[in-house]
């Protein structure tokens, strides 16, 4: 009783708010409101028993990607009211094709009866497990391992896709290297010289040690020079 | 294993609780200030003159490419939660296919490095 | 049958992923000029399937829809991060997020 009580809940606020994500003004809103959803069906997914998948729903889905949504509505400078022209003339096509559609899902839905004999088939059932958490663990990593591999290969080619279309290569941005860093010695940088009296380093090769180096020529004075380090050379 | 409802009741007084408390700070406000609004007191101040622009900045891409790499880490993690879980349970197979996946990962994370990616300037 | 999902039935969760399924199509044709919106729509196309798929599992006592979920989430959140990757790219190229000028990049 408490459980219907519990889903019908979740589940109104759940539709609800998928309304207010497709038809609020403001994107902002449209992404609140995505949050909203995604806390609701976690909801639902409790209800049913799959407590790993409603946390993982909180924590990547809310967590990750709707913060993603939220920075691009937030950064990106829209004028919002150049983008809800059209409206009304969608409004009726997009209707008749959602209604289609139920109407498509209902038909299958209560056509569909559940077959007798589904409990002697084939189930990935993990009968001896502690929790929801224990027997997906025990179930991802043998027996859907080419499925788990291939999630590797998607995130990987997601971060790789990412970074190529983000990154901008700064050339004027001073960057650490910390192997050169740690490869200098004091040869490197320091000569000892002995200087006679009135000398001066004009005359003795300039302040720039060691000549060659840094591919500077010498100056008299100690100037202020970016200096370009090795493996960037134009 | 059967996850029964109730077991959750806590996170319901949690919430009931926070919001709860949220909602006696805003309503205390609410209910306790005096709230006497005109005009001048409800724009925004900018040193005498009206507001010029959008407050938008200009978009930095850095931040949103930490926030993908945050995704991609963040996914990673879920994947290794149950691993962690089951891992008396599935032997050196699975061990070898978490290896597997987390390779494949962390030839991601050296390309990012190597790139650039995690500078900051 | 999970205690859960036996106390409220297989029915109202069907129900409730095909209206989210609805919603998130309607969606796509309502906002054809906000981009971003679009892939909100998307997202709640996915999230209709997840919960479609996590109702039945939970109702045969067979956990490969949860782990099917688990890599539909995974897909989701990966085609989110770089569909919003390429809207930035544009924006910052173009200066505005139109979606027909979207064309113009055709190679």
């Amino acid at each position: 009783m408490i459980t219907q009580i519990v889903f019908w809940f979740f589940a109104v606020v759940l539709i609800g708010s998928a309304v207010m994500v497709v038809s609020a003004r403001n994107p902002v809103h449209s992404v609140l409101f995505l949050i909203l959803a995604f806390f609701n069906a976690a909801g639902l997914f409790l209800i049913a028993g799959a407590e790993f998948l409603a946390m993982i729903l909180v924590i990547a889905y809310v967590g990750a990607v709707a913060v993603l949504f939220l920075f691009v509505v937030m950064m990106l400078d829209v004028n919002f009211s150049q983008l809800r022209e059209g409206l009304q003339r969608y409004f009726p096509v997009g209707a008749a094709v959602g209604l289609v559609l139920f109407v498509e899902l209902a038909l299958s839905a209560s056509a569909w009866r559940i077959a007798p004999n589904v409990r002697d088939l084939p189930h990935a059932r993990v009968p001896g497990a502690s929790s929801n958490t224990e027997a997906l663990g025990e179930l991802i990593y043998t027996h859907y391992v080419f499925l788990f591999q291939a999630c590797g290969l998607v995130l990987l080619v997601a971060m790789i896709g990412a970074i190529v279309l983000t990154l901008r290569d700064r050339p004027s941005a001073k960057r650490q290297d910390v192997a050169v860093q740690h490869a200098r010695v004091p040869a490197d940088t320091l000569q000892m010289m002995t200087l006679g009296l009135g000398e001066s380093t004009t005359g003795n090769g300039g302040f720039r040690r060691p000549i060659g180096k840094s591919a500077e020529k010498p100056v008299s004075r100690p100037a202020l020079v970016i200096e370009n380090s090795p493996d960037r050379e134009g | 294993m059967h996850v029964v409802l109730a077991d959750y009741f806590p996170v319901l007084v949690f919430v009931v609780i926070a919001f709860g408390i949220a909602g006696a700070m805003l309503g205390g406000s609410l209910l306790a200030g005096q709230q006497k609004p005109y005009a001048e007191k409800l724009s925004a101040y900018e040193c005498g003159f009206d507001a010029f622009d959008d407050a938008r900045r200009r978009f930095d891409v850095r931040f949103y490419l930490v926030s993908i790499l945050f995704i991609i880490f963040d996914l990673e993690v879920a994947f290794l939660f149950p691993w962690a879980v089951a891992l008396g349970r599935i032997g050196l197979f699975g061990f070898l296919s978490m290896l597997a996946f987390l390779g494949v990962l962390t030839v991601g994370f050296i390309y990012e490095w190597r790139k650039g990616a995690l500078d900051w300037e | 049958m999970l205690p859960g999902i036996a106390n409220v039935g297989l029915g109202p969760y069907l129900t409730v992923s095909a209206a989210l399924l609805v919603l998130g199509v309607f969606g796509i044709f309502l906002n054809r000029k906000n981009v971003i919106t679009i892939m909100m729509s998307i997202e709640l196309i996915l999230l209709a399937g997840e919960i479609n798929l996590v109702a039945f599992s939970s109702a045969l006592g067979d956990l490969s829809g949860q782990v099917f979920t688990l890599f539909v989430l995974t897909v989701a959140a990966a085609e989110a991060a770089i569909g919003l990757a390429i809207v930035t790219v544009y924006f910052r190229n173009r200066g505005s997020i139109q979606v027909e000028d979207v064309t113009l990049m055709k190679g």
